[in-house]
């Protein structure tokens, strides 16, 4: 189980690393859309974490909401 | 039956984070086969929620979410516990209330929420605050709540851990003042939980059709966290599961996005490392497709396997019966034994936009979500086989079948 924990740094970093610097506004029309949105459902998303807290002793973190087009 | 709430306070919070003049009803059902001749699990959870943006700078969310629980439980974790099923019901309320501020790159928010059931009492209190960097291709989130919840026990007096007794249907939790449990000498007695939750979140950019997020998770849980009405049995006796009062908890995950232009489409992966202080160590996979057709047609598919190792302190029921327990304490929990999961599922989503008209007079867009879900639950043996002639087959009263589970939800999404 911990390889997977190096393996998820290890894949943030690379993805990081090969990221462009920046992704001018004029370019964010696909990010924007809510297939990008990281947890786009929120109500969706607390029924599903419900059963599986319920079901799994690992509970939480599975991120937040936001990102894709990163206009707050 | 105490429903677990503590990682959906940190959900709600966030959710507050993405206030907007919108309002969401939703319900879902989960229905899950166990054994034992008396039915299976069956909840029925419908939310609410109401946002509405007080000026330009300010939001409110107002959400209602309820759980209508029934079915079989295990009455005493034994090497032959699907004999001892019984019967249950239960209802909790919960209501959350979020005050958002918005800026023109960050937005904090607070929020408040209250839930209540037969023999627990969830408060807690938080805040989440998030801000574009430079440029607005990163963005960093930090949440923060804290819990103060109640549960209600037997009162066992000065009766040690082996000799305790478990709480029963029958048992009165009295809550004379609503928002505090009221004990009942010799009956019941109200026990505290605290529960302190933070989460820090990187988004990224990575290019015009690609994003990462990375997050970092921690709690620290402390009071009382046994199942009062799960019993354990030891030898001859069956005494109440007696589990420690601290746990910590935390967690690392990195989820991607990609976008197909010309499919009209998306990938996600996501991996979740975790790890606490009960010797359970996890992790889960997740792949996932979404698919446009069209303007108004949108459909997910995606797979999930999970697999945790045991508590330090959880033995298959056969040891605890003629062995002892594995330290201090002892648990018949399911969360807390090796198992191995498996989910897929499908979400379809009907996306109608007001564009000359608002649609139904009043919405700018107006969302149908309908989802389905298969779980396959797989409970793997702690403990050495060879030497555990019962086995670990009916230690539990869940999953006999291929697939032990559905998860089915319907939602409507209207932003005005």
């Amino acid at each position: 189980m911990h390889a997977l924990f190096v393996v998820i740094v290890l894949a943030a970093l690379a993805a990081v690393g090969c990221g462009r610097q920046a992704v001018r506004a004029s370019e964010k029309q696909f990010l924007a859309d809510q297939v990008m949105t990281f947890d786009d459902d929120p109500h969706d998303t607390s029924a599903s974490d419900h059963v599986r807290t319920n079901r799994e002793g690992a509970a939480g973190g599975h991120g937040a909401g936001g990102g894709g087009c990163g206009c707050n | 039956m105490r429903l677990q709430l503590a990682p959906l306070v940190l959900v709600a919070l966030v959710a507050s984070a993405a206030a907007e003049d919108r309002a969401e009803v939703s319900t879902s059902l989960f229905a899950e086969k166990r054994e034992g001749g008396k039915g299976g699990l069956t909840v029925i959870h419908p939310q609410a929620l109401f946002g509405v943006d007080l000026g330009r700078f300010v939001s409110l969310d107002l959400d209602y979410a309820a759980d209508a629980v029934s079915g079989a439980t295990q009455a005493i974790y034994q090497a032959d516990a699907i004999s001892m099923a019984t019967t249950f019901k239960d209802v909790r309320h919960e209501g959350t209330v979020g005050l958002g501020f918005h800026g023109r790159r960050s937005r904090v928010s607070f929020s408040g929420t209250f839930g209540t059931e037969r023999d627990y009492i969830s408060r807690s209190v938080g805040g989440d605050a998030s801000i574009d960097l430079p440029g607005r291709n990163t963005t960093v989130g930090l949440a923060y709540s804290h819990g103060f919840d109640q549960v209600c026990d037997k009162d066992n007096g000065m009766l040690t851990p082996l000799e305790s007794k478990a709480l029963v249907g029958d048992d009165n939790c009295n809550k004379g003042k609503v928002f505090y449990g009221t004990d009942t000498p010799g009956t019941t007695v109200w026990k505290d939980l605290s529960i302190d939750t933070a989460q820090t979140t990187l988004t990224q950019n990575l290019s015009p059709t690609m994003n990462l997020q990375i997050a970092l998770f921690g709690q620290i849980q402390e009071g009382f966290q046994s199942n009062p009405y799960r019993r354990v049995k030891i030898g001859t006796n069956a005494p109440q599961e007696h589990i420690p009062d601290t746990r910590a908890r935390w967690s690392l995950s990195a989820h991607m996005k990609k976008f197909f232009p010309v499919m009209k489409a998306a990938a996600h992966i996501e991996a979740r490392f975790y790890d606490d202080t009960w010797g359970v160590l996890g992790g889960n996979v997740e792949l996932g497709w979404s698919q446009y057709f069209g303007k108004n047609l949108l459909i997910r598919f995606y797979g999930r396997i999970y697999q945790q190792q045991a508590a330090t302190f959880f033995k298959d029921a056969f040891f605890y019966e003629t062995e002892a327990t594995a330290g201090e304490y002892f648990t018949g929990d399911r969360e807390l034994s090796p198992v191995r999961d498996v989910s897929i599922g499908s979400k379809l989503t009907i996306i109608t936009i007001g564009e000359d008209h608002p649609v139904w007079g009043l919405f700018d867009k107006l969302q149908l979500n309908v989802r389905g879900d298969l779980m396959f639950l797989s409970v793997l043996a702690n403990d050495a086989t060879s030497e555990n002639p019962i086995g670990v087959d009916k230690q539990f009263i869940y999953g006999g079948s291929l697939i032990d589970s559905v998860g089915l939800s319907l939602g409507l999404l209207g932003n005005y």
